[in-house]
């Protein structure tokens, strides 16, 4: 038995099952709640339940006292839902989300190309009014056979509603990775979630924007580019673009011809391993060290978009930060798969997001 | 999809409610108005980016303090009216009540003033308020503490002379000296070790011990403090946090100036802590956990898992760190061993540990401890039962830093004291340690000032040279002091478990 559970400024809902603790939930889900003790005396964590019963449980009378909990407060850390509950936390609400409503669709597979040795491309097409999203979020794919949906971020500009374009790592071994790859066929009907996900470019902030993606993390920052220079966007906008070697480095030409027709648009890439034949001459290094080359490792000023594989991501943020870019600056996509929540990476409170 | 109006959210309205509330001094240079904030060399670049940690307005403040004193006091009432002092796990605990009220409780104080001073240093007007509103927290702690602890004193010793013996114990410089070097520094400095290293990194080593220490022995007037404490606590550890980063993202020549206090108050808040592990493993008759492993879960687990996280400033590991988990396995155990010897200059008893507790120490420490304490505990105790309790005859030499007696030992040889000279102006001090030497070599102008009670008892400045002369005029009285066994408070102890379950004519 499970809630759901809509946090407000954001309106988010979510899943909560019946003796999970809300703060649990919401920290599962990607959503940040401040919280410090994480077992009930502190306070750090109170929000104000709008609609709905919760269950206060072992909350401290000293951190949630009695007339708060007449008010309607509880602490997030503890409590647990009666019944389907709206709160309102205290996180900052992003003015430039477009909190577009969650729907079911189907797409037919209308293209299947390879766009390297492992990176498969699957264009969807969608009829009617197709699918309203903001550059940058995702989908939940239904696989036929499996039970779970499996996320894949957009790769179009959100001006091609009817024509979804997803790019498909194979993960060796990984079931539904797997079943794409080697049996979906044109003319094929898939469904699907969307839109999903709090990733998108900051529009209201005046600032220069880069963007970091190493391999198939490629999707989102395409579709948030595409969208900003359709818009005729004039800020500075650069991507930095990881691959292994030249074979997996897709839509190469593409981002020349972009960062040629586009004053404002720039585009470097680097190989990490390059193949003898490869005719490599760009730089040969990871994507942060080839960020802290072009940019001279000062990041001060822009604002970084960052999607790829865990290590790259890593990697980044300290680049970036040691570049004079924080936290608040930075923005990616905070993917939380059944791996993650089951081993808990072992962090401190000092950072919200990464 | 319908739109609704957007609701502001916590924010944007604390935001809208404070925003213009200070201004910029044109009438006055504000380097004159805020004289104290620049120069240890932090550099801030706007103010503004401060997030405000508490976003409390001082109506709800009192609201929210004043229901938590009503909840604390009535059960603080509740304690005294049922004689709460029986249902404690034994008059041995007492004495770590003895070390909260005597070494922790002042230091609230000290906070209190410290954040006073802070309340009016910082140019931004949202760490100031911060600072102000902690305080009052500080202050409330200080009082709620002595409350709590009031009862007692009613029917234990070393509890009525809680502000003298703050000020002229020697013992007590240990944790007296690690706030006035604090207060002693700049306020970028004083917030860094007091917000961040004490109550942010070290906290749960120095709460949890106390805390859970006292639910775990019944009693319940400071239990009660503690869940009363700790909600203004997370606003404590909220505003560390908040000072670090900022300090740090504001400019990177403040990185490594942040880098040196982390390393020297994270050298000395461990070093202070070793009285609480102390506590721990000696004082608690019903154990919360081990030193040993308190360190593993909050220094090893936590506190590594948070300089993970700083590096990505360019922040390394506390210089000395190493050391302070090679010493895990030891640092207690040197410790009560010296508190043994000298508790006749104290208001605190001591004893050897009885052979379960002493089983339980083999258990936790293994086999440093059956080799190297154990026998020594099992000597004291045959001298003892022949009549001839060991004490030391001086007073010890202490650490011209930290100002613990020099009993620690080489980082790698726990049978080689360590104590290491550095002279400075032609006078020699005594270090307990590298982290402490490269305290005092870094800023030998200020340590060299210290006020060393050893020293100055025997010099004749605290009534007299001898140690009976020093008692009276710490006004500490032979009760107070020495072995537990037989003493006022054991005796009393005694007669009060020989009561229970008799008719109460009998029990006066």
């Amino acid at each position: 038995m499970s809630y759901q559970l809509t946090i407000e400024p954001l309106g988010e809902v979510i899943e909560v099952e019946e003796d999970q603790k809300l703060l649990d939930a919401a920290l599962r889900a990607g959503i940040w709640l401040p919280y410090a003790c994480n077992h009930g005396v502190c306070g750090s964590c109170k929000i104000q339940v709008l609609e709905g019963e919760v269950e206060h449980n072992e909350a401290s009378g000293f951190a949630l006292m009695d007339m708060e909990r007449d008010e309607g407060k509880t602490l997030a850390c503890c409590a647990t839902l009666s019944s389907d509950v709206v709160i309102e936390a205290d996180i900052e609400e992003e003015d430039d989300a477009l909190n577009l409503s969650v729907d079911d669709y189907s797409g037919t597979v209308v293209k299947i190309e390879n766009l390297t040795p492992t990176i498969m491309g699957i264009w969807l097409e969608v009829p009617g009014e197709g699918v309203e999203f903001q550059a940058g979020q995702y989908l939940n794919l239904h696989i036929p056979g499996l039970e779970d949906p499996r996320a894949f971020s957009i790769a179009n500009s959100p001006s091609e509603p009817n024509l979804i374009e997803l790019n498909i790592r194979h993960v060796e071994g990984g079931q539904a990775t797997t079943y794409l790859h080697q049996q979906l066929v044109v003319g094929d009907e898939l469904t699907f979630t969307a839109p999903l996900g709090r990733f998108f470019v900051r529009k209201s902030a005046p600032e220069p924007m880069i963007f970091l993606a190493g391999g198939s993390g490629l999707s989102s920052p395409k579709s948030m580019i595409l969208d900003l220079l359709e818009e005729g966007d004039e800020r500075e906008i650069t991507l930095v673009y990881g691959a292994r070697c030249r074979s997996e480095l897709y839509y190469y030409d593409l981002f020349t011809e972009l960062s040629e027709k586009y004053k404002n648009f720039h585009y470097v890439a680097a190989l990490s391993e390059p193949n003898e034949d490869d005719e490599w001459k760009g730089s040969c290094c990871f994507v942060h060290q080839l960020a802290e080359q072009h940019f001279g490792k000062n990041f001060e000023g822009y604002k970084a978009y960052m999607c790829g594989p865990p290590l790259m991501i890593d990697g980044c943020i300290t680049a970036l930060m040691q570049g004079r870019l924080f936290e608040d600056h930075i923005f990616m996509e905070n993917f939380f798969t059944a791996a993650d929540s089951a081993k808990p990476a072992r962090r401190s409170a000092l950072f919200k997001k990464f | 999809m319908t739109t609704k109006a957007k609701r502001l959210n916590m924010n944007q309205k604390y935001q809208l409610m404070t925003r213009g509330l200070d201004w910029e001094t044109t009438y006055q240079d504000m380097d004159d108005v805020f004289p104290y904030d620049k120069y240890e060399g932090i550099k801030i670049k706007d103010w503004d980016k401060w997030q405000d940690p508490f976003r409390l307005t001082v109506d709800a403040y009192w609201k929210y303090q004043s229901e938590k004193e009503r909840k604390l006091y009535a059960i603080l009432d509740s304690v005294a009216q049922n004689n709460s002092q029986l249902s404690i796990s034994d008059a041995r605990y007492m004495n770590a009540v003895k070390i909260w009220m005597q070494g922790v409780t002042p230091l609230e104080y000290n906070a209190f003033r410290g954040f006073c001073t802070l309340g009016r240093g910082f140019r931004g007007a949202g760490a100031r308020v911060a600072c102000q509103f902690q305080a009052i927290d500080e202050m409330r702690h200080h009082q709620t503490q002595i409350h709590a602890f009031s009862h007692y004193n009613k029917f234990f010793n070393g509890m009525n002379q809680q502000s003298r013996i703050r000020d002229r114990a020697w013992y007590l410089s240990i944790p007296k000296s690690y706030f006035e070097d604090a207060m002693t520094a700049g306020p970028f400095e004083f917030i860094t070790a007091i917000s961040f290293s004490f109550e942010y990194v070290l906290t749960n080593l120095l709460f949890m011990p106390f805390v859970s220490g006292a639910a775990y022995n019944g009693d319940l007037a400071t239990t009660t403090f503690g869940f009363s404490a700790q909600s203004d606590e997370s606003r404590h550890m909220t505003l560390g946090l908040e000072i670090i980063k900022f300090m740090l993202e504001q400019h990177e020549d403040n990185v490594p100036i942040i880098q040196g206090w982390l390393d020297k108050w994270f050298w000395r808040g461990y070093r202070l802590l070793g009285l609480v592990g102390t506590m721990m493993d000696y004082m608690l008759p019903k154990k919360v956990m081990s030193w040993r492993q308190a360190w593993e879960i909050y220094w090893e687990e936590n506190g590594v898992a948070l300089f993970n996280d700083l590096a990505r400033y360019g922040i390394k590991m506390p210089k000395h760190h190493e050391t302070a988990t090679k010493e895990k396995n030891r640092i207690t155990h040197e410790f009560w061993s010296t508190i043994y010897q000298f508790s006749h200059a104290t208001a605190l008893y001591t004893w050897i540990p009885g052979n379960e507790e002493l089983d339980w120490l083999s258990a936790e420490y293994g086999e440093l401890f059956d080799t190297v304490y154990r026998p020594r505990y099992e000597y004291w105790k045959e001298l003892d039962d022949k009549g001839e309790r060991f004490f030391q005859e001086r007073l010890p030499v202490v650490c011209n830093v930290c100002q613990i007696p020099i009993f620690h030992t080489m980082p790698d040889d726990p049978l080689k004291n360590c104590c290491l000279v550095s002279e400075y102006k032609g006078t020699k001090h005594q270090m307990c340690s590298e982290g402490c030497l490269d305290i005092f070599n870094n800023e030998p102008e200020k340590y060299c000032q210290a006020y060393i009670p050893p020293q100055q008892i025997y010099q004749g400045n605290c009534g007299g040279a001898t140690l009976d002369d020093y008692r009276k005029w710490l006004h500490i009285r032979d009760e107070d002091t020495g072995e537990y066994y037989g003493s006022e408070d054991h005796q009393m102890w005694e007669k009060w478990k020989a009561q229970a379950g008799k008719p109460t004519d009998e029990a006066a």
